[in-house]
């Protein structure tokens, strides 16, 4: 009784897992998970919110689906970012230019040669 | 929601490890842990099911690009106020007014809030919750205890009392922090 009395008063955050808040939105789960659920929601306001918004989806089976829709796109954007920027890395590979440097000192040298002879004929 | 593997690292963890690593893996297993919850917030603000899900994604853009500029605390916090604030911000240019402004007090909700538990040291509190109990008034009483006490879900409380789904839990939400005023009061004037 005393420990159930203490639960009045914590204010931790508890975090709850996604599937299991899936499964309460659904009514799929016992009297006593739903109390569990519940007790976590009243101090956490933000799964609180959602909770309050994912209510009000006419078709609980399509959450599902949207968030994993969401989550592949997060993912392929992410993967994109990921992708531009070993390119960018590529690029800026220092041997890149390190060889620029030389064909250009290359360049440099080889018409001040080729001037040299032609001023000595 | 396939990131069981990683369910053992905490969002901090996820969190340092996209900031040392900069690899992008990381903040998608930390925003997928989300998803769900952004959903639905951004469902109960917007009440429409594609805009709700459209914001999700405007959420990630922006928490992707943020999360980049400087370093965050404490994720989940922060990623409820942005979601809130994007909200907010659809609502006022899709009605052409400013709503009610946002309680900035969420940086410092959630994760950080301070646990009450140490009010239990003694068995006296014990006894100064019983009491306060009794101020509360019977509806609250009656809710709080049935869920606290005997364990009881909103449903079966609601079949029990015959109040609806909404009354009991706000019964209960208010109960919880009336009885907290009573003890901190109570505690007080003991000390005092």
């Amino acid at each position: 009784m005393a420990d159930n009395l203490k639960d009045i008063l914590s204010s931790l955050s508890p975090d709850i897992d996604q599937e299991m808040l899936l499964l309460y939105l659904q009514n799929k789960l016992s009297e006593e998970k739903r109390h569990e659920i519940e007790k976590k929601l009243l101090d956490n306001e933000f799964a609180d919110d959602a909770l309050e918004g994912l209510q009000q989806f006419d078709d609980k089976q399509r959450i599902n689906l949207l968030v994993e829709q969401l989550n592949t796109d997060l993912r392929h954007k992410l993967e994109k970012k990921k992708q531009r920027r070993e390119k960018l890395r590529i690029k800026e590979q220092p041997w890149i230019y390190v060889a620029v440097l030389i064909i250009l000192m290359l360049i440099i040298i080889g018409y001040l040669l080729v001037r040299k002879l032609l001023l000595h004929q | 929601m396939k990131v069981e593997k990683y369910s053992h690292i905490t969002d901090q963890e996820l969190l340092q490890n996209y900031y040392s690593s900069e690899d992008s893996k990381w903040l998608g297993i930390l925003l997928e842990r989300y998803t769900l919850l952004l959903l639905g917030v951004c469902m109960k603000y917007l009440k429409n099911e594609e805009e709700a899900k459209d914001s999700v994604q405007q959420i990630f853009l922006k928490a992707i690009t943020e999360l980049k500029k400087y370093k965050v605390e404490y994720f989940k916090s922060w990623i409820y106020m942005v979601a809130k604030n994007y909200c907010l911000m659809k609502l006022r240019d899709r009605q052409g007014k400013l709503p009610a402004e946002l309680n900035e007090k969420l940086t410092a909700t959630a994760d950080s809030q301070p646990d009450t538990s140490t009010l239990w040291q003694n068995d006296k509190t014990l006894d100064l919750m019983n009491e306060s109990m009794k101020e509360l008034n019977h509806e609250q009483r009656q809710c709080v205890t049935l869920f606290y006490l005997q364990k009881k879900s909103y449903h079966e409380i609601s079949e029990q009392t015959g109040y609806n789904l909404l009354q009991v839990k706000s019964y209960i939400q208010n109960g919880k922090r009336n009885l907290k005023i009573l003890i901190e009061r109570k505690l007080k004037d003991k000390a005092s």
